[in-house]
């Protein structure tokens, strides 16, 4: 019934309406169609043994049918294919309200904070089951998974959502998109319509993922190993359409964020000004946009490895060649996540310590040399089954690409050498941060020698040197970065002593339960077990017990940031003193984030005396602002600017 | 890029007419509803089907029953039968890589399912086709058979159905394999597990079992 | 100055009492319980990293430690703004740039290649003249051992559990296979395994489809009963039986062994 209002009426002729259906029902209605649709079709001309509705090949199908449904009914239909074909739509994008977070958008703020909400849903689910694994893991027995198969089905659901939906979805599809324009001082990003409907790729992965023991347990883990991965449930087949339409997501975030930065920096941002967030989410946007649609490739081959069946990774065909393909990905997918975390570190302690950032150059290089190296090193997971005469290169490569690395620090240090830096929470949790993946660093450094790695891999060594380095490093930077941009999304502040005292127990919390994880797995405890040897209880015990508090602890900051945002204290326009462009606007930022176009005349990192201030308003930008901007949302400065705006340089 | 905003308009505040608002209430409740069913799949199928079946109970079946295997578990993993029924059981291997088995019977220690136990040396203390008399037909794919104290007869050539000895009656099936069953059920009335013991037991560790309700005459 | 005299001196002292856990954390063993001469070498190349990361390690805590205390304002202070700040320093890069890459080029070199290279020259034939062979099979979820050279096809704890005994002191040649030898219709069925005894210091994935070859010299008599990390333990995930993928394992004398093999026979015979 409510299906029928969406049909495009004949004519022009305005008359009263019923009330849409909200677009997020109407996507679920729609991807329920699609489902049945090609689901039914499937079994019809290829049924299976007893006749089941669900197989794997119609599911295949059927999910695609759901997925092309509910971008459909999300607002594909009305916002984009209605207009694309000429057709009158109802469709005007909405200025204000809540409503807007839950329809299709082209506001790359609306956008970024409906990544970023989508990426702490997945958070919260995949930290949901993390305290179950944790539970399970608190006696050597089965408890609450009654059977294996449920736990490591539980432990691939919480590392693909980790991954997929929140690590490479929080800091780039979220903060990414809300302030790599606003920091490149652009008005929109250049696939806005396109980032609109990518955005909404990211509920549908979830709950692929999430529901994904419907068609059966799966066995695997995030990665997905062939050919176990051949022979588990069809359950197997949801993580791999779950991650395809994640990936897909993050892909046209890349796209989208890439192009905007070469193409719509204000007049006088170089790239030898780009800010160093934004050079991070370049660098990580290159990663993505280089091996993202190498591991869609590599699920497709998996996935139809399953279903036909065909040999790819099966023994018949290369086990091995699954493994080198995921890792192939899968370290540069490291390197996406922590990568923005180094830039944000860069970013905040100039602003919180007044004092010009130390060799920026070096900063910027280790970015870029991460980037290159992360492509290299892929094989480090593998050498307990890589031939010999590989282990040394590959071992080699990863030693190296400490370095780059730590030219992050380097430039931490420097700045901070001497300072008098303001030690309030966004850059206690910056410090935590450094402090975390110092630990992830040099626990890596074990890993990365071979012989101890033949040991220490596929023990809890490794489960707590990758936590380090994800939990440790990107969450811990992402909420300093929330923290530090809360008065610009929400134009209010926080409370010092709250935000502080969350920050502490999350430390505490988090180390008391990671670091005992290299204790664990140096006494033996494997990976991928619900049930182990009852030696390593009592500290399997005492982990979970921190662990929980980890998790009330993450939620604590959660609930507290989404309280200071309705209720905190009115912030200034700029309470930090920052220089970078984002604060020469108000808080929030205006539909078009700039009144004016802003133009950069000086570095965005240099404090104290001589310094000036870096953003200004030309009189370009006036003219364009008044004159056009606030008509033509579609304008583009740069069509007007006489030198093509400063774009080279 | 097309702009869709109207020309006579000036400023796209729309949406502040009523009737381009969507539903707040339509909205929150149809997403709960959507959440609370998502949950229920997810995690409350057993209980709901276990719930029906102790208000409405299960249907008897005779005649032809299909089983399936699958990786790991059956279909059905609850039946009811009556004693003196004439039934049929089709038993097929659905699984594309693994071989399973049926057996069925009473008490298996599952106090030795964990690290470093013993294995049980039998899995079931009591046999429930110890005695039945059991005719076996259409084999195809038998990866081994073992008739154990059944009374049992073979349609067709015996080598098709690879006798072995040792355990419980239990036909094994190879990937794709199936037999067919044929034996009237025993007056053995009460609940009867049974379940897939190959792999060291670790179908059935893993939840590869069922259970058949017998109801007397 | 003041501020660099104090940090280095800091530096060295932290870095002192670093070393000095160090060497009681060596003491103890940080790798709880190695007995084979592959393990020794990763402990080795292990206990070396933890001497060499732990300036480092107090390098940078010490100067997160020290901004917490010496480099910040008061609570609501900016602050100063009156000051030129250096942007560069060639001597601090150099030194940093210069050290991080000394230091993991020493680290390739050693314990990398160094450590390697011994493992190399553990697996060469000519060092593997009068191996001990064991045949391991992993089939979900199972480790199935043979001795080819004794004539035994599969060895059995009483209850029927698989059993990987050694002689200690001899060297060991494991041949890694993922296959079912009870289910020969298909034998690329199975997965990939890893075969790992905690307390050999090393594990080998086993691939369906190849055969890959592992060697060490148990170095102490010694069981599960003795210590639990002495068990044969799959480390690649598996499927749902990989938890209980898993074996106890003795090493004994070579005159236990001996019999231990003349009683096995004596079982897969009667």
């Amino acid at each position: 019934m409510a299906h029928a209002m969406t049909v495009p009426e004949s004519g022009h002729a305005p008359r009263p309406r019923k009330a849409p259906m909200p677009p997020v029902l109407r996507a679920f209605l729609w991807a329920a169609i699609g489902f049945l649709l090609l689901n039914t079709f499937v079994i019809a001309v290829d049924p299976f043994r007893g006749h089941p509705f669900v197989t794997g090949p119609s599911v295949v199908f059927g999910w695609v049918g759901a997925a092309i449904g509910w971008l459909l009914g999300i607002g594909l239909y009305d916002a984009v294919l209605l207009p694309l074909m000429g057709f009158p739509t109802r469709w005007q994008e909405r200025q204000q309200g809540w409503r807007r977070y839950w329809e299709f958008a082209t506001d790359h703020k609306v956008i970024g904070l409906q990544y970023m909400m989508f990426a702490v849903g997945g958070f919260l689910i995949a930290g949901g089951i993390a305290m179950l694994m944790r539970y399970e893991l608190m006696t050597p027995y089965l408890t609450i998974f009654h059977y294996p198969s449920n736990y490591l089905t539980a432990v691939g659901i919480h590392g693909t959502l980790m991954m997929f939906s929140f690590a490479t979805v929080f800091m780039i599809g979220g903060l990414g998109n809300y302030f790599v324009p606003l920091m490149i001082g652009a008005r929109e990003t250049v696939l806005s319509k396109l980032s609109g409907i990518g955005v909404w790729l990211v509920p549908v992965g979830i709950l692929t993922v999430l529901f994904s023991p419907l068609l059966g347990e799966w066995s695997t883990g995030w990665r997905g190993y062939e050919p176990l991965a051949g022979q588990d449930a069809n359950g197997i087949l949801f993580y791999y359409l779950g991650v395809l339409a994640l990936t897909m997501s993050s892909l046209i975030v890349a796209l989208n964020l890439v192009a905007t930065v070469m193409f719509r920096r204000a007049p006088g941002l170089t790239w030898g000004r780009l800010p160093l967030f934004v050079w991070g989410q370049v660098t990580v946007n290159l990663l993505m946009l280089i091996w993202f649609p190498e591991i869609q490739t590599t699920f497709v081959m998996a996935l139809l490895d399953k279903v036909v069946p065909l040999n790819f990774f099966t023994a018949t065909g290369s086990p091995l060649t699954y493994l080198m393909l995921f890792w192939l990905f899968g370290h540069p997918e490291v390197y996406i996540i922590a990568v923005p975390a180094f830039a944000i570190w860069n970013e905040i302690i100039p602003v919180m310590a007044q004092k010009s950032l130390f060799g920026r150059q070096w900063a910027v290089i280790g970015l870029v040399f991460v980037m290159m190296l992360s492509g290299l090193v892929w094989a480090h997971h593998m050498f307990t089954n890589l031939r010999n005469s590989e282990i040394l290169p590959f071992s080699f490569f990863t030693e190296m690409i400490s370095i780059p690395t730590g030219f992050a620090y380097m430039s931490a240090i420097g700045t901070l050498w001497k300072s008098k830096v303001r030690l309030n929470t966004p850059m206690l949790w910056i410090l935590m941060s450094m402090f975390n993946f110092l630990i992830g660093g040099l626990t890596g450094v074990f890993l990365a020698d071979p012989i101890v790695n033949l040991q220490l891999h596929d023990t809890f060594w490794v489960v707590g040197h990758f936590h380090y380095t994800i939990i440790g490093s990107m969450v811990f930077s992402g909420f300093g970065a929330i923290y530090y941009w809360l008065p610009k999304l929400s134009g209010r502040t926080f409370n010092e002593t709250w935000g502080k005292t969350l920050a502490i127990i999350t430390f505490l919390a988090f180390n008391l339960t990671f670091s005992q994880f290299f204790l664990l797995g140096l006494h033996g405890m494997n990976r991928w077990v619900p049930a182990y040897p009852a030696y390593l209880q009592p500290m399997n015990f005492e982990v979970s017990i921190f662990a929980f508090i980890l998790g009330a602890a993450f939620l604590g900051n959660i609930l507290y940031i989404g309280y200071c945002w309705r209720n905190g204290a009115q912030a200034g326009e700029n309470p930090w003193g920052a220089k970078t462009p984002e604060w020469f606007t108000s808080s929030p930022a205006p539909r078009y984030n700039f009144p004016v176009q802003p133009e950069i005349v000086g570095s965005l990192y240099l404090y104290g005396e001589g310094t000036k201030v870096p953003v200004v308003t030309t009189a370009l930008g006036e003219l364009a602002a008044t004159s056009r901007a606030t008509q033509d949302p579609q304008f583009d400065w740069h069509d007007y600017a006489p030198d093509g705006g400063g774009v080279t340089s | 890029m097309e702009y869709e905003s109207p020309k006579d308009e000036k400023t796209p505040n729309t949406e502040n007419s009523e009737e381009n608002q969507w539903s707040r209430r339509q909205f929150l409740v149809g997403t709960a509803a959507i959440g609370v069913a998502g949950a229920v799949t997810l995690f409350g199928r057993q209980s709901l089907v276990n719930a029906a079946r102790s208000v409405f109970g299960s249907p008897v079946s005779s005649g032809t029953v299909h089983l399936y295997a699958y990786d790991y578990y059956y279909i059905p993993n609850y039946m009811t039968w009556r004693v003196g029924d004439r039934m049929e059981v089709i038993f097929q291997n659905q699984s594309h890589t693994h071989w399973h088995e049926w057996t069925m019977g009473r008490h298996v220690n599952e106090a030795y399912f964990q690290a470093f136990g013993n294995l049980p040396a039998d899995a079931w203390q009591e046999d429930f086709w110890d005695g039945v008399p059991v005719t076996l037909s259409d084999p195809y794919g038998i990866d081994n058979f073992v008739p154990n104290q059944a009374i049992v007869t073979y349609v067709g050539p015996k080598a098709a159905y690879n006798i072995q000895s040792g355990g419980d009656f239990s036909p094994t099936l190879k990937p794709g394999g199936s037999l067919h069953l044929s034996f009237t059920v025993p007056n053995k009335p009460g609940l009867w597990d049974f379940g897939c013991f190959v792999q060291q037991y670790i179908h059935y560790r893993t939840g590869m079992r069922g259970q058949v309700m017998i109801l007397p005459a | 100055m003041g501020e660099n005299v104090v940090f280095a001196v800091l530096w060295v002292v932290f870095s002192v009492l670093g070393e000095i856990g160090d060497r009681v954390i060596i003491r103890h063993n940080p790798m709880y319980y190695i007995v084979s001469n592959q393990g020794q070498l990763a402990l080795q190349a292990f206990n070396f990293l933890l001497v060499v990361l732990t300036p480092v390690f107090v390098f940078v805590v010490l100067f997160l430690v020290f901004t917490m205390v010496r480099f910040t304002t008061k609570r609501g202070e900016m602050p100063p703004a009156n000051k030129r700040f250096a942007i560069d320093n060639k001597a601090f890069v150099l030194v940093w740039v210069g050290g991080s890459i000394a230091l993991n080029l020493l680290f390739f070199l050693h314990p990398t290649t160094s450590a390697m290279e011994q493992m190399f020259a553990l697996d060469q034939p000519a060092a593997n003249t009068h191996d001990l062979v064991v045949d391991v099979t992993a089939r979900q979820w199972q480790w199935i051992f043979s001795y080819p050279q004794y004539g035994l096809t599969q060895t059995l704890t009483p209850n029927g559990q698989n059993l990987l005994e050694l002689p200690v002191n001899v060297p060991v040649k494991f041949v890694l296979r993922s296959y079912d030898p009870y289910h020969t219709y298909d034998q690329y069925a199975d997965v990939i395994h890893s075969f790992w005894v905690p307390a050999f210091g090393i594990k080998e994935d086993v691939i369906p489809g190849e055969t890959r070859y592992e060697y060490l010299t148990p170095t102490a008599i010694t069981s599960y009963a003795v210590n639990p990390m002495v068990r044969v333990q799959c480390a690649e995930v598996c499927g749902p039986g990989h938890p209980w993928m898993e074996s106890p394992l003795a090493v004994v004398s070579d005159q236990q062994f001996a019999q231990w093999v003349k009683a096995q026979k004596a079982l897969a015979n009667g």
